[in-house]
C-alpha cells in the first residue's frame, strides 16, 4: 500500500462500533500508525479503528500503563527498546554487559506483554532493523553479543502467547532508513512500515484459512503427461529435475494433516490415474485425496461434484492446475474459487500457497474431516429419500454430547463461528476480544457439541450461544459444520436447548449463505422466530441419537 | 493545471483532509492548523513516494507552502 493510500484510508470517516487498539513502540509511530490504521480498517470495513500510542522510548511503561481494555495489542520492539546503546540515536559504547541489562529490560518487557496477550489478541513483531555499529566485528558475521540477544528473544517468543512474527517476514532490504530515524526518530522506511504494519494487522486479524484444495495431475501433481509417459514415467524427484512436484504432494500431505480437503480433477483416464496413485513413491497418502474425479469430462463439472460431496462453498477452495485455459473455465464457472496457476521451482508461490490453508492450531477435529466426509457421503445419498435416512440414521449408534460451559473458553467454538457459513444462525462474526465480551456477560450461556457415530467420529461440530431471559433461551449464535448436516444433529440441539427452557427465541437473520439455516427456520419455526416446546415436537422428525448434556468443569480463570 | 500540481494537491490532501482541492494551492504552515513537524515528515514521505524522489534534509525543512513544495519539485 503506498503512504498516500494509507492516509487517505485512515483519515476517511469511519463509523461503527470502535475497534480499540494498542500500537505500543519505543520509536515515534509516525508512518507505522497510519499503515496499521489503514490495514486494520480495510479488514474490519464495519468498525471505527481507533489507535493509542505510548511515550517515546518507553515501551515498557507503556505496555505497564495499559489499563484500559482494548480489542487488539500491537507491540514493535526493536534494539533500542532493549538496552539504548543498541539503537542507532544514542551513539553509546557497546560491551558484554550490554547482554544482562538487555536481559533484564526484556523480562520486563516479558511481563507487560504477557499479562495483555493473556487478555487480548497481541501480535509481537521482533527488531526487524540492523543493530547499530557498535562491534569491531565484521558485519557479516554473527558476534557473541548478537548472538546472544537473539538467543533471549527466540526463548521468550517460544514461550509467549503473543503471535510473534517471523523476524525474516517482517524485515525488509532497505526498511531502515536512518535519515528519518536520525530526523523524527522513526526508523523506518515507507515500504518496511506497510510491511510491518500489514503483518501485524494480520496477526491479530487473521484471515480465514481456505478448507479445501483441487489439483490437477499432470504437470502438477507430477512431472510428464500420464496418458503418453504412462504410470511409471511420471515423476517427482531429484533424478529427473522434477523434485519440485515432490515438495507440492508433501506440502499437500501436511495440508491434509491439518485438515484441509484435497480432491483431484483431471482430464485423464480413470485406470491410469488409479494405477499411478498407487505408486510406492508418492509423497501425497493416496488416502487423503478424496474425490478423485479422473475422466475426460469438462473440468468445471468435475469440481462442481468435488463442492458437493464436501459440502464447502467455492470461496474457501483452491484450485491448482498449470493450464491458464481450464484455469479460466473453472473461474468462469465458480468466480469466487480462487484459481491458482502451478508455479514450477518456485519456492515463494510454494510458500504462499501453504500461507492459504494457514493456521495456528491443528484440533482434532482437523485429523477427522476427510475420513468423516467418506463416510458422510451414505448418509448424504440417504438424505434424500426419507425412508432411507431413517434407516440408516436408526443404526447409526450415534452419540451427541453437549458440553455446556464458558470458562476456559474452547478455542474451536470462536473457530467454528468464524468458518462456518451454511448452517449459521445469523451470519455474525467475532473478533477474539468481541467474543470474550460476549462470553462475560453474566446471562450467557455457551453450549459446544461433540457427535460420533457407527460411521465414526466427527469431533466438535456445533456451537450454540445465547442468554437466559424470563424462562426462554435468546439464542445468538448457532452454528454447526456442514460435515455434520443430514444426521439431524440440530433438531436434537433444539431438543436438548427446549428440555432445559420453555421456548427458544432465534436471533436469525438470513444472509446470502445461510440457505441451510433458513431451510431449516422455515421447517421449525414456520414464520417464527419463537420455537416452544409443542411446535417443536409436531414438527420434529424422529430423532435417534443417544444425547447427554454435561457441564464443563471449571478450571479457573 | 499540471500533472504535478494535481499530484502534489493529492499528497496535500492525504496529510490535510478537511482542505477541499481549492485551498490547498494556498496552504502553509502559518493558514493550516495542523500543520506540524510530524506533518511535515508525513508530507515529505508522500511527496518522495509519489514523485519516486528523496529529499535532503535541509529540503524538507523549507516545505513550508504549497507553492514552496512547488519549487522545491521545479528545482529538481
Amino acid at each position: 500500500m503506498k503512504l498516500i493510500e494509507a492516509l487517505q484510508i485512515a483519515n476517511a470517516r469511519h463509523e461503527g462500533r470502535p475497534f480499540q487498539v494498542l500500537l505500543a513502540c519505543g520509536c515515534t509511530p509516525l508512518h507505522l500508525e497510519t499503515f496499521v490504521k489503514a490495514h486494520l480498517s480495510l479488514a474490519l470495513p464495519a468498525r471505527n479503528v481507533q489507535l493509542r500510542t505510548g511515550l517515546y522510548g518507553d515501551l515498557a511503561g507503556t505496555l505497564e500503563g495499559a489499563r484500559q481494555p482494548c480489542d487488539a495489542v500491537l507491540v514493535v520492539l526493536e534494539w533500542g527498546d532493549l538496552d539504548p546503546r543498541l539503537a542507532w540515536r544514542s551513539a553509546g559504547r557497546v560491551n558484554e554487559q550490554v547482554i544482562a541489562d538487555a536481559q533484564a529490560r526484556l523480562n520486563r518487557l516479558a511481563e507487560g506483554i504477557t499479562a495483555l496477550a493473556d487478555t487480548m489478541p497481541l501480535g509481537l513483531s521482533l527488531p526487524s532493523l540492523p543493530l547499530a555499529p557498535a562491534f569491531h566485528t565484521s558485519s557479516q558475521e554473527l558476534n557473541r553479543i548478537e548472538s546472544a540477544l537473539w538467543q533471549m528473544l527466540y526463548g521468550f517468543a517460544a514461550s509467549t502467547r503473543a503471535v510473534v512474527l517471523h523476524p525474516n517476514h517482517a524485515s525488509l532490504e532497505g526498511g531502515h532508513d536512518l535519515k528519518t530515524e536520525l530526523r523524527s526518530g522513526f526508523p523506518y522506511s515507507v515500504a518496511q512500515a506497510d510491511r510491518l504494519a500489514a503483518a501485524l494487522a494480520r496477526a491479530v486479524l487473521p484471515r480465514a484459512p481456505k478448507k479445501g484444495l483441487i489439483t490437477d495431475l499432470d504437470e502438477t501433481l507430477w512431472s510428464g503427461v500420464l496418458g503418453d509417459d504412462g504410470p511409471e514415467g511420471v515423476t517427482w524427484d531429484l533424478d529427473h529435475k522434477t523434485q519440485f512436484h515432490a515438495l507440492y504432494q508433501n506440502l499437500l500431505n501436511t495440508l491434509a494433516e491439518a485438515g484441509v480437503l484435497l480432491a483431484v480433477a483431471s482430464k485423464n483416464d480413470a485406470g491410469l490415474v488409479d494405477k499411478a496413485l498407487t505408486r510406492a513413491d508418492l509423497v501425497v497418502g493416496r488416502n487423503h485425496l478424496f474425490p478423485i474425479e479422473a475422466h475426460w469430462g469438462p473440468k468445471a463439472k468435475s469440481v462442481e461434484r468435488i463442492l458437493e460431496a464436501w459440502n464447502v462453498g467455492a470461496d474457501s477452495v483452491v484450485f491448482v492446475d498449470d493450464n491458464p485455459l481450464e484455469l479460466e473455465q473453472v473461474r468462469t464457472a465458480f468466480p469466487t474459487l480462487e484459481c491458482v496457476e502451478f508455479h514450477k521451482d518456485d519456492a515463494a508461490w510454494l510458500r504462499e500457497l501453504g500461507d492459504s490453508f494457514a493456521k495456528r492450531e491443528v484440533r482434532a477435529e482437523d485429523k477427522l474431516r476427510t475420513a468423516s466426509i467418506r463416510a458422510g457421503q451414505a448418509i448424504r445419498r440417504a438424505a434424500a429419500d426419507d425412508a432411507s435416512l431413517d434407516a440408516l440414521l436408526a443404526g447409526a449408534e450415534a452419540r451427541v454430547s453437549f458440553c455446556w460451559g464458558k470458562q476456559p473458553p474452547d478455542p474451536r467454538a470462536l473457530e467454528l463461528i468464524n468458518k462456518t457459513n451454511q448452517f449459521n444462525l445469523n451470519g455474525v462474526r467475532y473478533t477474539e476480544a468481541d467474543w470474550m465480551a460476549y462470553l462475560a456477560g453474566a446471562a450467557t450461556q455457551l453450549a459446544v457439541v461433540d457427535y460420533q457415530d457407527r460411521f465414526g467420529k466427527l469431533g466438535k461440530i456445533a456451537v450454540l450461544a445465547g442468554r437466559e431471559t424470563a424462562g426462554r433461551f435468546e439464542l445468538d449464535v448457532w452454528v454447526m459444520s456442514c460435515r455434520a448436516f443430514s444426521r439431524r444433529i440440530e433438531h436434537q440441539c433444539l431438543r436438548m436447548l427446549l428440555a432445559r427452557w420453555e421456548s427458544v427465541l432465534l436471533r436469525f437473520e438470513p444472509t446470502e449463505r445461510n440457505a441451510p439455516m433458513q431451510d431449516f427456520v422455515a421447517q421449525m419455526a414456520a414464520g417464527s422466530r419463537t420455537i416452544g416446546r409443542a411446535e417443536f415436537r409436531r414438527r420434529c422428525p424422529p430423532l435417534y441419537h443417544q444425547a447427554e448434556s454435561h457441564q464443563m468443569e471449571c478450571t479457573g480463570v | 493545471m499540471s500533472e504535478s500540481q494535481e499530484k502534489l494537491i493529492r499528497c496535500f490532501q492525504a496529510v490535510f483532509p478537511d482542505l477541499n482541492h481549492g485551498e490547498v494551492p494556498r496552504a502553509s504552515v502559518s493558514s493550516v492548523a495542523a500543520w506540524d513537524s510530524v506533518a511535515t515528515v508525513r508530507l515529505a514521505a508522500a511527496v518522495e513516494e509519489e514523485f519516486g524522489i528523496q529529499f535532503e534534509v535541509d529540503q524538507i525543512e523549507k516545505m513550508t507552502s504549497f507553492q514552496g513544495c512547488l519549487e522545491l519539485l521545479a528545482g529538481r
